[in-house]
């Protein structure tokens, strides 16, 4: 006999199963647990261990399920049933209200509750009973209904020891393993099962039951048993950021293509054990003198779910569907702290058109790439004479006076910059000047170049295979994590782009990444917009938009004229999740960012690159200084609100 | 609608179109509550139940069937005429019935595999729903309506208000039940998922299928359902013959049975289901 149970582990025989169901049923419980019916394993109450589907499996498939003989005596050998057990905790029909006209009283019903044995509760299952507790008991509104028949059920948990095609709970974090939330635990063996107490309340029964200590093989078998349950799922789907990742795709058009197959038979969501929206329907007399208020599982795909009078906030499947599935994989975490998932596969075996929310949250919330680990950039050539050298490829002219230098055969530190950063240029006999790198590519870098000075009129007049000397990457890049799973707006002016081109390139490398890409980019000319053939193919995909106005132009200019915060007008995303990167003269710059702040951006997702004179680029020579920062190796990438009220002051 | 005045009864007539009468059964079938709607109704004409007959206008007029005669185009009119709340009953009148078949085949080589003299029949080329010829209020489908739901319009009627008619999958009932899908479990075919609830999910509560006579709900996604069905394997005539029932010739089952219709003709004289429509 048991005598002291919690944390030991103990050995029930097979064929000493009904001890524990009868000394469930002792306590006067009504004892749950899965029987066969209707052609599944279906949880209904049992009065004997010989209810159970004992010598039974299930196969289980996207819109298929079918049980079979196991060709074995054990008792626990399929996974979860159609039915969850929040049919017992929060059930399917309950009436809330009782009114009488007559007295004009609103009375609540309080329904007979039996105290409940839950027997052959799955880790996912566990863990939706969890989850289900959060929703109705977490918050400063409660169930008390939930609450009186939830604190009353005891909950025999049995981890699996085989996995299902649909099953994915080790992706989910719940299972197979049982991590607590239940009074006993079972785990079948070849012999009868390995029980543990979770409990005080399991204690007590443990106590009465005919078991002996478990053995070390017995024990070692009981592990086994749940490993392979969890090899059988194969590896883990992909699920770290998945919230970020799914609500920065609210315009894919999977959206589109999922609700051409989707019923909207509101099956997932039923079988679904935690899902909890419901719908109040009245039950009167013919004349209203007395009434029921019914509370029933609704579904948020139903077409009337989100309508009030006058129209339908989702009146499209595609909105309906992607509600469902934003909200569990996604909003749930920021309203009940968890996922609302639990990976139980429900959704996917009892959908009738073989809907698969792994393979949806694969399309349209793919894993990220890894996150490129944080480079460590160092200079090239850290002292202000040290020169490497590069060879010219290409020049390309963007405008009259500015041309893009394309180099090869540098320096491979330089090859490892990020965007935002800028290089010293310099030729023999002339002064060097700092030169934001406008694109890096695998095996060189672009400088793009406004002749405005001695030594860069004598950089864009180099021809091909000419040789410069350069220092770099030097300064700070742009943070583009800071924009991950928001609207990423790039918004330069004149000869801002260059140093905001490579941050475009890595945007739509990384594109999964953003809800959103933008760029805005004005010029004080048609003429003087740069990279014009780039501009051109951009706003020719699907997954950037880009908006282009100039100060003033001739009649033979077909897009907007004004300043380019008049671009923000046609902007129509949640600017409170929008994260930009802003280059420019700094009065451009200032007009953008209280343009933005208007708009709703927070100040500490507003990036701003800061040009100064610049004689070293490493911090020593003092031209460059902006109150306490050095912009050549403090920035020139800074976050607003690090700035602050240097910015754009005059005189500083 | 306003609220009747307390002193007066609702005047309610039942009339019928082609139909077989068992939705207006229902409301004689209502038994435990036939009492007090006949107290708080003026049931003034409903010759399935009385030949006392008093005529209109009428507060409510329950319509049964489809319109598949020249006569009764005319009379839909006419009861149109009287009637300030037209309600239709059933699936013949709100989705021409199971007769709305011919609307796919050759009306005159039914008739004449019917009927003897098919000169004496007049009948319409096409059986229609009632909507199609005058406006309806509020329409119970089924076949046969669901006595709940009846009751639920009759209150509805007294208490001014808007009938609560669920839009929504029978599958949700059968979920609710804790009935097990048949569809999915046992490889059953199922309207269910496309079907208007209100039945209490009948048939999968008896092991068999749902075939669609609440009609289609709206706007559901019949077409999307047949595809699934076909992809599943089941040869094109078992899923016309599934739509093709009751309420097939309410959309957006219409184009399912047009489509499959066409695929199945296209299979050959061979297949066994086009003697079936005739």
């Amino acid at each position: 006999m048991v005598t002291s149970s919690l944390g030991t582990q103990w050995f029930l025989a097979r064929s000493d199963l009904d001890s524990l169901v009868q000394a469930l049923r002792a306590d006067d419980r009504r004892v749950i647990g899965p029987t066969l019916a209707d052609g599944a394993i279906v949880y209904d109450e049992i009065t004997t261990a010989g209810e159970l589907p004992a010598g039974w499996t299930d196969e289980q498939a996207p819109g298929r399920y079918r049980v079979r003989p196991s060709g074995d005596d054990h008792v626990f050998d399929y996974t979860v049933g159609p039915t969850s057990w929040k049919r017992f905790t929060f059930p399917p029909l309950l009436p809330i209200t009782v009114a009488d006209r007559e007295g004009f009283t609103f009375a609540q019903p309080v329904p007979e509750i039996p105290p409940l044995a839950f027997l052959g509760v799955r880790a996912c299952e566990v863990a939706a009973l969890g989850i289900q507790d959060q929703v109705f008991l977490g918050g400063p509104f409660t169930d008390e209904d939930y609450r009186t028949r939830r604190g009353g059920a005891l909950v025999v948990a049995v981890q699996c020891t085989r996995a299902n095609a649909t099953c994915f709970c080790s992706s989910m974090g719940t299972g197979p393993e049982v991590h607590g939330g239940h009074d006993l635990l079972l785990t079948e063996v070849a012999e009868g099962f390995v029980v543990e107490a979770g409990s005080a309340r399991g204690s007590a029964v443990l106590e009465r039951l005919p078991a002996r200590q478990a053995t070390h093989a017995e024990m070692g078998a009981a592990v086994d048993g749940v490993d392979a349950c969890r090899s059988q799922m194969g590896e883990p789907l992909p699920m770290v950021g998945i919230q970020e990742r799914l609500l920065a795709q609210l315009d894919h058009p999977r959206w589109a293509e999922v609700a051409e197959r989707c019923l909207e038979c509101g099956n997932c969501t039923m079988s679904c054990p935690t899902c909890f929206c419901t719908a109040t329907v009245e039950r009167s007399d013919l004349d209203g003198t007395r009434s029921t208020s019914e509370r029933i599982w609704d579904s948020c795909f139903d077409a009337g779910f989100a309508r009030v009078a006058g129209g339908d906030f989702r009146s499209r499947s595609r909105d309906r569907y992607r509600q469902w599935l934003t909200h569990k994989f996604g909003t749930w975490w920021r309203q009940f702290g968890s996922s609302g998932c639990v990976g139980c596969g429900r959704c996917i075996t009892w959908c009738p058109v073989e809907i698969d929310v792994r393979e949806e949250l694969a399309a349209i919330a793919p894993p990220l790439p890894p996150a490129p680990e944080p480079v460590h950039v160092r200079p090239a050539a850290a002292a202000p004479g040290a020169y490497s050298v590069a060879r010219v490829e290409a020049v390309h002219f963007e405008t009259a006076d500015t041309a893009t230098l394309s180099l090869t055969e540098l320096d491979p530190a330089l090859l490892a910059g990020r965007p935002g950063q800028f290089a010293m240029v310099t030729l023999p006999a002339f002064s060097a000047v700092p030169i934001s790198i406008s694109r890096f590519r695998p095996d060189g870098i672009d400088l793009t170049i406004r002749a405005v000075g001695p030594t860069t009129t004598a950089l864009v007049n180099l021809n091909h295979g000419a040789r410069i000397g350069i220092r770099g990457p030097l300064g700070t890049s742009w943070p583009i994590e800071q924009a991950y799973g928001r609207h990423a707006v790039v918004v330069a002016g004149g000869v801002g782009l260059p140093p905001l081109r490579g941050l475009v390139d890595q945007l739509l490398a990384e594109r999964s990444r953003f809800s959103s890409v933008m760029l805005f980019y004005g010029a004080r000319t048609p003429a003087d917009l740069l990279f014009a053939d780039e501009l051109k193919a951009l706003g020719e995909r699907d997954d950037i938009s880009v908006a282009l106005t100039v100060d003033r132009a001739g009649p033979e200019w077909p897009g907007r004229v004004g300043v380019v915060t008049t671009l923000f007008d046609q902007v129509s995303c949640d600017c409170a999740r929008m994260t930009a990167f802003v280059v420019g003269p700094e009065r451009m710059m200032q007009a953008t960012i209280q343009t933005l702040i208007g708009r709703g951006v927070a100040r500490d997702r507003i990036f701003v690159s800061m040009e100064r004179h610049m004689e070293c680029g490493i911090g020593l020579c003092g031209h460059c200084q902006m109150g306490r920062f050095f912009i050549c190796k403090d920035g020139p990438v800074f976050r607003l609100t690090e700035i602050g009220d240097t910015f754009n002051r005059e005189g500083i | 609608m306003a609220p009747t005045a307390t002193h007066t009864r609702p005047r309610v007539a039942v009339a019928k179109l082609a139909s077989c009468d068992g939705c207006q059964l229902t409301l004689l079938d209502l038994e435990d509550e036939l009492l007090d709607v006949a107290e708080r109704f003026e049931i003034a004409d409903f010759p399935e139940a009385s030949s006392r007959r008093s005529p209109g206008p009428y507060d409510v007029v329950f319509v049964e069937g489809a319109v598949s005669t020249p006569e009764q185009a005319e009379q839909v009119q006419e009861l149109r005429r009287e009637a300030r709340l037209l309600v239709t009953i059933g699936a013949c009148a709100t989705a021409g019935g199971i007769q709305a078949l011919r609307n796919w085949a050759d009306h005159d080589a039914f008739r004449a595999a019917v009927y003897e003299h098919p000169e004496y029949v007049e009948s319409l080329a096409r059986a229609t729903p009632v909507s199609e010829h005058v406006h309806v209020d509020a329409e119970l489908r089924g076949c046969p309506i669901d006595p709940g739901q009846l009751l639920e319009l009759l209150t509805a009627v007294l208490l001014g208000r808007r009938p609560q008619i669920r839009d929504e999958a029978v599958c949700r009932e059968c979920k609710r039940k804790g009935l097990v899908c048949v569809e999915v479990a046992q490889g059953i075919a199922c309207l269910g998922p496309v079907t208007q609830s209100g039945c209490g999910a009948l048939c999968p509560a008896y092991g068999r299928g749902c075939y669609g006579c609440f009609g289609p709900r709206r706007p559901g996604n019949a077409k999307g359902w047949s595809r699934a069905l076909l992809a599943q394997g089941r040869p094109p005539e078992e899923v016309w013959r599934l739509f093709a029932g009751f309420t097939a010739y309410a959309e957006p089952f219409r184009a399912v049975v047009t489509e499959l219709g066409v695929a199945k003709a296209a299979a050959g004289p061979g297949s066994p289901d086009r003697a079936g429509t005739a």
